[in-house]
């Protein structure tokens, strides 16, 4: 990887390296590499209990590895704070909802847009003040320029320049929805929340634990559309995913993780038609059940 | 040498006394999530009891102890438990400090009312006599001390490590459900570590009890346990064996400075280094820890939100809330009650009730928590008292910003960690604060510090109408403003930062700079509550800012609702009413009602009842809540959603 290669111009958004991860004598994690490049939608698949949510964690920030490296765009991120990652462009959804409950959904999707603004510079405090109107135009604080630009063309979601808040709810389908309290809503909408909130903060490289879970068939194609849109503006998605018919559709590339093991990766064909996965994973959980099979909870990741 | 030897001795009394009620601490904290802020409480009570019945009434000392640890405290711990933190399960995650503070405050006012603090209470040794070796004198009592508090740790870790019960005991936080699904039921287990902790902090205080050579006090035994914090945090809240050690170190160290440094310092120094020494080790303690671990655990609110007022409802609400002061002040000119104008009483609600906003900002909406607003308010009157000549806008900005400052230093320890670990730096802050700075005579002393009222050119604020209008302007002006932060996107950052600390850093945004911010955003209001505080009252003395009024306070704000601007003055008023009427009784008050209000988030003004009650307090209109509903408030009550 040369590092003097521009983001997203052929180095990988993200590259992870022999990470491994061991809670208590359990391991997670046994030397996972994986690649994700700019422009791709690569799947991250398994069973429960493989170690993708753990994955995410240490991608994210939210877990250190034992051994190991983790590399955004030629970054070495693997000791850095995930705030901070969160700025060189890595944004990320939960299994279990992590939404600003309390804030109704435009609001969570507001926090995302204003990530970088600097809330004690005095025109952005003006605004609160008490003879401003309510409710002042959602996105604009994000428009300051100050916004982490995306290699994304501006009538996508991701897109800061052009998109207020408005629009990327409009774009995971909540349009008219966000003056909803996001903790009243549905599951499957509250996803989309996350998922709006994630796409606020102009990210490059995306991770998605579930978004299919919780969704109907329409919802779900249109997320599969959303998420090939989004990689067709170059951006890079991993997804962890139990839809699998979502997983084949719009997937470039998957790995299978099984047992903290990558046993396999290639593309859907290839996978599909690997004996050891469907050994370890297809073979249990139908692969052409079209809807969302039942996720179930993923005990990865606690610490004890 | 042989001093040497006989405050080593001394000193591992100390610590074993410690140990014991910092171990009880760790094992009610590993079995039910819940850090006992009442222990101190309940070894106070135990040791009076144990006065009461050995020395006044002449009871058999094995009989007291019997009576005391397993009728008292055993059944007291099982009760606590079963009425009182069972019904907590799902609340907001401060909910259960504030009703472990709300027993401490009823324990201490109970003992007020029942053991009047004017009486000298001497306790005995439990085993009199000495023997000699190596040379120093070694008191039976203090063998038995450090036999107990020995044979105590052995046993827990006995029934922790090699019994079944033990096993379920240490599974019961990390997973409540998989431990259900094994046929044990989480909440027995929590129960016996309730029961187990009550003994072992009544324990702790029959036996420490013969080492207060003044007397057994209220006050200062229940925060005697402070020391016991710092040994329960290198323990990490779950590891006895640590926890023994570090109580053991610890009063080593506290009795080594008593008597190898305090001979050499100032005099009028004295108390406030062995005042400050709790604080000093539980700072250092916390330095110990490893940074929280970031989980994303999933959780959801589950009540609806409380609807902020918008900028001009809110600018309207104010005024016309001013409005009706001005008509108070002119009615109420002359009135007296007791002695004090009613509109210097209104006074005191008003700077009290701008403590209580800086709770709604830093409490309510951010979710974290401080027991020491009435410190930050004591060091922002003495700032405007001393430092700035008192009566000067100086004096006022002066008071905020050190306020501010302060309560920076005060949370950049804790940002790493759990909330729960401010809560307990702020306590021993408080504690230190309120024992060893004020009392001090550089600072209040016995007599107190003058504060003038504040001198604006053109401006006459001599009389108490105008003094009672200034404080509720800057009330107002507050309240306005901590509306104005929730409706910024800090206060958008605040919430979504209580709401998921995961979301939050994986959006992008700085947890540890965001946590600081706003504590000192909190200390400064509350130093600027102190400042009025003190021109409204003329004189402020150490009792102001006590740390028992300071919780007694928080709890109320809580009662009322901790997340709304009428909240915080509700508050305000009902602490300033029932100081007048019953200061006893206030704590009691307090403490009874932060129970009665269990886990309803939203307090009492969140409370469907009051919903009727209140006519500024709207019902939210069926499921849809609608944002441009025109409701005109200063601020709201929210209600549970069902579930």
């Amino acid at each position: 990887m040369p590092p003097d290669s521009p983001a997203g111009g052929g180095s990988a958004a993200l590259s992870v390296s022999e990470v491994a991860v061991r809670f208590g004598g359990v391991s997670a994690l046994n030397d996972v590499t994986i690649t994700v490049e700019p422009g791709t939608v690569t799947g991250l698949i398994g069973p429960n209990g493989a170690g993708k949510t753990t994955l995410f964690n240490v991608i994210s920030g939210l877990q250190a590895p034992d051994r190991g490296s983790v590399h955004l765009f030629d970054t070495d991120v693997t000791g850095m704070k995930p705030h901070r990652r969160a700025r060189l462009g890595l944004a990320r959804t939960f299994q279990r909802l992590e939404i600003f409950g309390t804030l109704s959904a435009s609001e969570n999707v507001q926090v995302g847009l204003e990530s970088t603004v600097k809330w004690w510079e005095w025109r952005h405090l003006r605004r609160a003040m008490p003879w401003k109107r309510r409710a002042a135009s959602a996105g604009s604080a994000g428009q300051s320029g100050t916004g982490p630009s995306v290699g994304v063309a501006p009538e996508h979601p991701g897109s800061l320049a052009a998109s207020t808040c408005d629009r990327l709810l409009e774009g995971v389908g909540l349009a008219g929805l966000g003056h909803e309290q996001s903790s009243n809503m549905s599951t499957g909408l509250a996803r989309m929340v996350e998922l709006a909130r994630a796409l606020a903060i102009g990210p490059k490289l995306l991770l998605l634990d579930e978004p299919g879970s919780g969704l109907d068939e329409a919802e779900s194609k249109a997320l599969g559309d959303l998420l090939a849109k989004l990689a067709a503006g170059g951006m890079a998605v991993l997804l962890v995913e139990h839809d699998m018919e979502l997983v084949m559709r719009i997937c470039d590339r998957i790995y299978v993780l099984d047992f903290g093991d990558i046993i396999a990766s290639g593309t859907p064909d290839t996978i599909r038609h690997d004996p050891m996965v469907q050994a370890a994973y297809l073979g249990a959980a139908e692969p052409e059940s079209g809807a969302a099979g039942p996720p179930g909870p993923d005990a990865e990741g606690e610490d004890r | 040498m042989s001093d040497f030897l006989q405050y080593t001795i001394f000193g591992i009394m100390l610590g074993a006394g410690y140990a014991i009620a910092a171990t009880g601490l760790v094992v009610t904290y590993t079995t039910s999530g819940v850090f006992n802020f009442a222990q101190g409480a309940v070894g106070m009570v135990a040791a009076f009891c144990y006065w009461e019945l050995v020395s006044a009434h002449h009871v058999p000392v094995l009989l007291s102890l019997l009576i005391i640890l397993v009728i008292g405290a055993a059944i007291s711990g099982a009760l606590v438990e079963r009425v009182l933190m069972r019904r907590l399960h799902g609340a907001s995650s401060e909910r259960p400090v504030m009703v472990t503070l709300g027993l401490m405050v009823i324990l201490t006012g109970v003992a007020t009312i029942v053991w009047s603090p004017t009486t000298e209470r001497q306790v005995g040794n439990m085993v009199s006599g000495q023997f000699r070796l190596a040379g120093i004198n070694i008191q039976y009592q203090e063998v038995l001390i450090i036999g107990v508090a020995l044979a105590v740790a052995v046993a827990l870790r006995a029934l922790f490590y090699s019994t079944r019960t033990g096993y379920a005991l240490r599974a019961v936080v990390d997973d409540p459900e998989l431990l259900a699904m094994s046929g044990v039921s989480p909440n027995r287990m929590s129960q016996y570590g309730w029961i187990l902790g009550f003994m072992m902090a009544a324990l702790a205080g029959v036996l420490l009890a013969p080492t207060q050579t003044t007397g057994i006090s209220i006050e200062a035994f229940t925060l005697l346990v402070v020391n016991g914090y710092a040994a329960a945090i290198v323990g990490r809240l779950k590891n006895i064996r640590v926890t023994f050690v570090a109580a053991i170190v610890i009063g080593l160290a506290e009795n080594y400075v008593i008597n190898y440094v305090l001979p050499h310092v100032p005099q009028n120094l004295v108390p406030d280094i062995t005042y400050a020494l709790p604080m000093v080790f539980l700072f250092g303690a916390l330095v110990t820890l490893p940074s929280v671990r970031l989980r994303a655990v999933g959780r959801l609110t589950t009540m609806r939100a409380p609807r902020v007022a918008g900028g001009r409802e809110s600018l309207v609400a104010g005024a016309v809330f001013f409005v009706v002061a001005v008509a108070a002040a002119l009615v109420f000119a002359n009135t007296l009650v007791k002695g004090t104008t009613l509109l210097d009483l209104g006074g005191l609600v008003m700077t009290l009730g701008i403590a209580g906003l800086s709770l709604v900002l830093l409490t309510g909406y951010s979710g974290q928590v401080s027991l020491c607003q009435f410190s930050f308010m004591g060091i922002g009157a003495f700032v405007m008292g001393k430092i700035a000549g008192g009566g000067s806008l100086l004096g006022l900005l002066a008071a905020t910003g050190v306020c501010a400052a302060v309560g920076a230093l005060i949370a950049l320890p804790t940002i790493r960690l759990r909330d729960l670990y401010l809560a307990l730096a702020t306590f021993a802050f408080a504690d230190a604060v309120a024992q060893g700075f004020f009392p001090d005579s550089h600072v209040y002393g016995s007599g107190g510090v003058s504060i003038g009222r504040i001198v604006i050119p053109g401006i006459n604020f001599g009389s108490d109408s105008a003094e009672f209008l200034m404080v509720t302007a800057f009330f107002v002006l507050s309240a306005l403003l901590v509306l104005a932060i929730r409706r910024s996107l800090f206060g958008r950052r605040l919430v979504a930062l209580n709401d998921s600390p995961a979301a939050y850093a994986t959006v992008g945004l700085n947890i540890g700079f965001t946590k600081v911010a706003v504590f000192a955003i909190a200390a400064g209001m509350a130093g600027l509550a102190g400042a009025l505080y003190g021109t409204v009252q003329g004189v402020v003395g150490t009792t102001d800012f006590d740390i028992f009024p300071g919780i007694i306070f928080v709890l109320f704000v809580t009662i009322w609702s901790i997340r709304t601007v009428s909240g915080a003055f509700l508050a305000a008023l009902t602490y300033v009413v029932l100081n007048q009427l019953w200061p006893n009784g206030v704590g009691l008050f307090a403490g009874v009602g932060i129970i009665l209000i269990g886990r309803a988030a939203g307090g009492l003004l969140g409370v469907d009842a009051f919903h009727f009650r209140l006519p500024w307090v709207r019902r939210p209109a069926g499921s849809a809540p609608s944002v441009a509903a025109p409701v005109a408030v200063v601020g709201l009550g929210e209600t549970r959603a069902a579930g």
